[in-house]
This record gives C-alpha cells, sequence and structure tokens, in this order.
C-alpha cells in the first residue's frame, strides 16, 4: 500500500511551509515514532514523526523547498519493493504526528 | 538581476537586514520587549541575540515611553536604534519622545543634531481585539522631520529597512501581522528600496488602486477577480507613506483616470485621502474613492473582524462602483468606506 | 551665579525678551552641579534653561542671539530658551516638554556606555517633572542597565502654580529614587558648595560605573514660574524667600572667610555687567533668520 505525506492545517494563518531538514533519504525505513522530517512556518518548527512504519519511497520537496498546507510531498509504502510512480497522490494518508515546537 | 533571491518568509528578510547592518556598523543596536533570545515576537530579530549578544539586543520591560526616549536619545549621541515596538497601537505611549524630540531635533538644533533612529512596528488586524489591531499609519505621515515607510513582501522588507538604517533622521517601518506567514522572492542584495518609491505591483489600463502593506495582497486578489470580467486594474505598492511617490501614483491614474484606495486604517484623515489630494493638486482629472475599516473598532470577534476591515470582494465591489460612477459622469462613487454589512 | 542673575535681568528688560523661564534663586543648583561636570560630559535640562546653559559653558553672546531669535544664536534662533543645544560645550540640550528629556538623557547615557568613554549624562529636571511616569520609567531602566546618567532634581517647591506637597506624595522626592536602588541624597539647594560637594559625590560613585544616582536640591523660585505666569506668593513670604539668594550667601560667608574683598567682588559685578551688555549689543544687532529658514533642516 502506497500511502501520501501531507501537512495538516496548522493554524496561525499558515498557508506556506517550508522543509527545513530531511531525516533519512529515498528508501529509509522508519519505525512509529521516528523523525522523518523537520517543517518551518512562519513562526514554528515542526517535528513530522511517524505515526506508522514504513518506508520513505518519493520526496517531492527537498530541503528548502516550499510546500503548501494540505500538500502531498512525500509517498511511502508498507513493502521496500512496491512499485511506485511519480505521483505524489496516493489512495491513503500516511499515519504521522505533527509536533508544533 | 541577481539569481541569488531565495524564497524566504517575510520575518527572514528583517532579520537579514538587520543582522548584515549590525555586521557593518558596531552602532546598529536593538531595543524592544522580546527581542533578545525569544528573537522577537514574530521571530523578526531571530539570530541576532545569538551573533551579537546582549549589550547590542536589548530585552526591555514594557515601558514603549521609556524605551522609545533611550533610543531616540542615543540615536541623538550617534548611534542607530532599532525601537521594536511590537503592536502599532502601543506606539501612541511612544509619541512624545518621536514626535517632539526625535522628529523635531534636527530642526530645533538647526541641524546640530538628529536622531537616526529606526522604529519597528507590527499593525493589523488578527483576532487580537480592540486595542491590538490598528493601523496608525496615517497618524504619523504629517509629521515633519519623521519618514514613514510599509513594506508588502519580504523583498521590500529588507531594502526597506536597509535604507531605514542607512537613513541620517527617524524612520517608523511598519509592517503587518498578515504578512508574516506569506513567503516571497528574497531579496537582491545589490537592489536598493530607496524610500520615497512606490511600485507597480500589477500593471492595468482602467483603473489605479493605491494601497500598501498587506493590503497590496488583499488589492490583487481584488484585481484577479477583476480580470475575470474583463477589468483591468493597475495596482501600486505605496512602499513609503511619507514621503509619498506622488509622481508613480500621478502617473497611473493619469492613464487609468480613476483612483481607488484602499487601506486598512480608517479612511477619516487616512493614507488614501492623502495620496487622492496630492494626485489631485497635480491636475490630473479623475474619478475617486477610497475603502477602508468601518468606522469602528476592530474587535477580537472573527465574524466582526472580517467584516470590519476590506477584503478582495469588498474591493472589488468598490472597484466595479467607482467604475460605474466615472461612466456615467461623476467623479467620485458616494462614501468613503464600504463593508460587507 | 552673579552672571546668571545679570544675564535674565539683562534679558528680562529688553522689551521683546519672549516667553522665558528664569533661574533667579536657583543659580546654586545650576552653578554646582555643572561644577561638578567634566569635559565630555553631556547636561540635558528642561525649560528652565538658561541658567544652566550658562553655567556649563555656553557663550552669552550666542545665548543671548538664541533667547532673542537670531540667526547668530547657538541653534540659528530655531530653538530659543526650549530647545537651545550647544553639544560640544557639553550642552547636549533643553526640552520643554516637562519630563520630556529624562528618557532621552538615558538613551545619551547609553551611548555613553557602549562607547566606553569615561564620562557621564546628567538630567536636570524640576519637582513638575516628578510625578511623570516618565521619570519613573527611566530610573527602572538606567538602573537595570546601570547607566551612567545622574538625575537631578532642582526642587523650587511649585509646578507653575501647585506647591510641591499638593502634587507629590513622598516625603523626600530623593525618595522617589529608592524602590530602585539608586543611590540618593536630598540637599540644600541654595548652598553652592553644598550642590556641589553633593553632585560630586553622587558623580564619583557613576563615573565609577556603579550606575545612576539621584540628588534632589531643595532650591527656592525668587519670581513666577515664566515672564507670563501670575505670582502666587504673597509680598511678605517673597522677601522671605529672597532673603535666602545663593548669591549673597557665597559672597558673605567668603567675605566672612577673608576670601573675597568689597573691590573684588565690585569687579567681578562690572565684569559681568560688560559681559552681558555685550552679548546683549551682539544679539540686537543680528539679524533674524530669512523665513525660507523655516523649510530648513526638516529632515
Amino acid at each position: 500500500m502506497l500511502y501520501r505525506l501531507a501537512t495538516p492545517g496548522v493554524g496561525d494563518e499558515v498557508v506556506e511551509i517550508r522543509v527545513l531538514q530531511w531525516h533519512g533519504d529515498v528508501g529509509a525505513a522508519f519505525a512509529a515514532g521516528e523523525l522523518i522530517v523537520e517543517l518551518e512556518t512562519h513562526k514554528a518548527l515542526i517535528e513530522v514523526r511517524a505515526g506508522q512504519a514504513g518506508i520513505l519511497r518519493r520526496i517531492f520537496a527537498a530541503d528548502g523547498a516550499w510546500i503548501q498546507v494540505g500538500q502531498s510531498f512525500a509517498v511511502f509504502s508498507d513493502a521496500p519493493d512496491e512499485p511506485v510512480g511519480d505521483d505524489p497522490a496516493a489512495e491513503a494518508a500516511f499515519l504521522a504526528n505533527f509536533v508544533v515546537d | 538581476m541577481s539569481t541569488e533571491a531565495p524564497r524566504m518568509f517575510f520575518r527572514e528578510a528583517i532579520a537579514r537586514a538587520i543582522a548584515e547592518a549590525m555586521r557593518a556598523d558596531p552602532r546598529v543596536i536593538v531595543l524592544g520587549q522580546d527581542v533578545g533570545s525569544f528573537g522577537g515576537a514574530y521571530r523578526e530579530f531571530d539570530g541576532l541575540y545569538a551573533e551579537f549578544g546582549a549589550e547590542r539586543v536589548r530585552d526591555t520591560p514594557v515601558a514603549e515611553a521609556a524605551i522609545m526616549g533611550v533610543g531616540v536619545g542615543a540615536a541623538a549621541a550617534g548611534w542607530r536604534p532599532v525601537v521594536s515596538i511590537t503592536y502599532m497601537d502601543f506606539v501612541m505611549l511612544a509619541l512624545d519622545p518621536l514626535v517632539n524630540y526625535g522628529a523635531k531635533l534636527r530642526y530645533k538644533t538647526a541641524g546640530r543634531l538628529t536622531a537616526p533612529v529606526v522604529v519597528k512596528t507590527t499593525a493589523g488586524a488578527r483576532g487580537q481585539g480592540v486595542a491590538h489591531s490598528q493601523c496608525l499609519e496615517s497618524w504619523l505621515m504629517g509629521v515633519p522631520g519623521l519618514k514613514v515607510v510599509s513594506p508588502s513582501n519580504p523583498a521590500d522588507a529588507y531594502g526597506l529597512m536597509r535604507s531605514a538604517l542607512k537613513a541620517d533622521g527617524p524612520v517608523v517601518f511598519v509592517d503587518h501581522k498578515r504578512l508574516y506567514p506569506i513567503p516571497g522572492e528574497g531579496p537582491d542584495p545589490d537592489a536598493e528600496t530607496p524610500i520615497g518609491k512606490g511600485r507597480i505591483a500589477r500593471h492595468g489600463a482602467d483603473l489605479t488602486i493605491a494601497a500598501h502593506s498587506f493590503m497590496v495582497h488583499v488589492s490583487l486578489q481584488a484585481a484577479e477577480i477583476l480580470a475575470g470580467e474583463g477589468i483591468s486594474i493597475e495596482v501600486i505598492d505605496l512602499r513609503s507613506l511619507a514621503p509619498l511617490d506622488v509622481d508613480l501614483i500621478h502617473a497611473s491614474v493619469s492613464r487609468t483616470g480613476a483612483l481607488l484606495t484602499v487601506e486598512e486604517g480608517q479612511v477619516t484623515c487616512g493614507v488614501g485621502v492623502e495620496v487622492a489630494a496630492r494626485v489631485r493638486e497635480r491636475g490630473a482629472a479623475f474619478a475617486v474613492a477610497r475603502v477602508g475599516a468601518i468606522a469602528a473598532p476592530v474587535s477580537s470577534n472573527p465574524v466582526l473582524e472580517a467584516a470590519s476591515i476590506p477584503n478582495a470582494e469588498t474591493v472589488a465591489r468598490a472597484a466595479r462602483l467607482l467604475l460605474g460612477a466615472r461612466d456615467s459622469g461623476h467623479s467620485g462613487a458616494g462614501g468613503g468606506e464600504l463593508s460587507a454589512l | 551665579m552673579i552672571l546668571i542673575r545679570a544675564f535674565e535681568q539683562a534679558l528680562a528688560a529688553l522689551p521683546n525678551h519672549g516667553f522665558q523661564l528664569l533661574s533667579a534663586g536657583e543659580e546654586a543648583v545650576a552653578v554646582g552641579l555643572c561644577s561638578a561636570l567634566q569635559p565630555g560630559d553631556q547636561l540635558l535640562t528642561g525649560g528652565r534653561s538658561i541658567g544652566p546653559a550658562l553655567a556649563r559653558g555656553v557663550e552669552p553672546r550666542l545665548l543671548m542671539a538664541e533667547l532673542l531669535g537670531r540667526a547668530a544664536g547657538v541653534n540659528r534662533g530655531k530653538a530659543g530658551r526650549g530647545h537651545l543645544a550647544d553639544p560640544e560645550s557639553g550642552f547636549f540640550g533643553a526640552h520643554a516638554v516637562v519630563a520630556g528629556n529624562i528618557s532621552i538623557a538615558a538613551g545619551v547615557a547609553l551611548a555613553m556606555k557602549l562607547s566606553r568613554r569615561p564620562n557621564l549624562v546628567c538630567i536636570l529636571f524640576g519637582d513638575g517633572a516628578a510625578g511623570a511616569g516618565a521619570l519613573h520609567e527611566t530610573l527602572n531602566i538606567a538602573a537595570l542597565w546601570k547607566l551612567p546618567l545622574l538625575f537631578v532634581c532642582g526642587n523650587n517647591q511649585f509646578s507653575v502654580s501647585t506647591p510641591r506637597r499638593a502634587a507629590l506624595a513622598p516625603h523626600r522626592l530623593s525618595d522617589l529614587a529608592a524602590p530602585f536602588r539608586i543611590p540618593a541624597s536630598t540637599v540644600d539647594g541654595m548652598d553652592v558648595n553644598v550642590v556641589a560637594q553633593a553632585i560630586e559625590l553622587a558623580a564619583r560613585g557613576v563615573r565609577a560605573g556603579g550606575g545612576p544616582a539621584f540628588v534632589e536640591c531643595e532650591s527656592e523660585r525668587f519670581a513666577a514660574h515664566s515672564t507670563t505666569a501670575r505670582e502666587t506668593r504673597s509680598r511678605e513670604d517673597l522677601q522671605h524667600i529672597r532673603a535666602r539668594c545663593p548669591i549673597l550667601r557665597l559672597t558673605a560667608d567668603l567675605q566672612a572667610a577673608g576670601r573675597l574683598d568689597g573691590a573684588s567682588l565690585k569687579t567681578l559685578e562690572l565684569e559681568v555687567e560688560a559681559e552681558v551688555a555685550e552679548a546683549v549689543a551682539f544679539a540686537e544687532a543680528a539679524p533674524f533668520p530669512d523665513p525660507r529658514e523655516a523649510l530648513a533642516d526638516v529632515d
């Protein structure tokens, strides 16, 4: 199964978010609770931690890139060899915890 | 045009301009509430405390009058302070040292002293209530000896802060709460945003909108709506309120024949009426109307706040009304403020 | 002190002297204070600036020209008594807003401290300013940041018509400094030596980096608040008040100690008279500024 990673609404009129730093490359496996990526709003840092286990398969916004709230910016899969294209849309949402610092 | 212009948050442009100035000139200091390790209420002073320390980046108690006086006095004595007044509403507490001393110092001493202080303050409504929402730029525009600038985007925030830090008298730099979440093209380090020059944010032929700060974004949205109806709007970003770039506005209005001024503050004795009067004095014949807040305080209540200040729809409606009035031979379109109520 | 008295008398005698606040009775405060200031120190005052400006060393002829609105004045006639500024003489400036110069002085003191200069800034204000928030806010900041700022309160017992005790609750005005842990004293402002000693002592601590200090000088104002204000005191009261003249007191002390004889005093008075006359002549002969200067030095 493929999963898309997107930010939820984070209040404070945030529309655009900057990717600060990925904490794993494409192919990396994340267990629940592990830090995937740090994002930055105009006010705060957001730590994105995995809410489920998964393999990071596609990154659509590298360090320093800008994303919209709700925009899918990465794709995960359960198994490492599942076929995955270049479409950020995926049938399911990747469970993640967005901790605003 | 340099390629070195990464997209950045509004706050980063301000922090960058101040940091660069502080590196280049040891006399630049920052005073205000929460400017030190906290980095400013909007993180607009991020990194300064870490780099320059407590001597040059000074947290102050809540005492706007005294802190403004200290900043103005230090400027008079040869330093270049940035005085941060977190909410523009509280500039009121600091008006005596700024207006009665700072703005008049060069004049009253016949040039022997001057006060090159930058007052950085944030205006605008965003859910904070009647005493934390005001836009008071027009109160300061008419003070001889005081300059007032107001950027709408990160590149101009950088450019105007840079220019303000080089000015040899007091400059009030007014930004807006709602500008902080909006990223934009970073500054071209070689480009200047001089004080006194506006910018055409969108070219058009049918009507000129003159706006500043967050209302530039609202006006651009209104222009998009109207473009869909075949109406071509020219949007001018004033950038500098005192001095005003009358040449730019006049040239535009001479082409379009209609001027809609848009501000979030009150239209009574506001920015718009001053813009309109100055253009009129140049001899241009044009239709004019003003859009601003309704004549009421701005509550923190989200429904009331939204009804109190201009948005893209109300600006578009005002533009249509003005064009309708002009085309039927009137030189203005009824009252200055239009609201959704 | 004699110079100040004579200068102000000559000014007040001129037909177009303008709106003035005079220092008769308060000369000991101005002179005692300035005797403890060093080159490089800066003095800021409120609107009662003539005595302190002269005591600080502003040239009498340039000051008279300024007061009479001439372009040859200290600030081309644009400041007048309320705003005159001669920073090169160590007189950073007067400011006519009551208490308006206090936080400004703290800013000048901050600049002094950041420059690592061994000097201090002195702010002279009246009892009339002691109720203003600006004073209390500045006492706090000065103490917090250990600014080299010397607060001198010239308490002449009145704020226009309001007696000091009808306006201010503290027992002594120097008590205002106590909450901020600023060393403070109240002294007799009618004795120039007492003032000088008190200021010298306070200044020593400030110069040593100890942060601000506060000296209250209790004095008397011999005339009404200003050249247009009505006098509120009875003739009898004024007689008693004027008997406390700091000039008479010092001359009596010096004569009693054998350090001043009648002839020397006379010589001194004549010198002052001549200096004042020259200042008046210079000022009256000097032209007014061109009206177009109304637009000069705005920004």
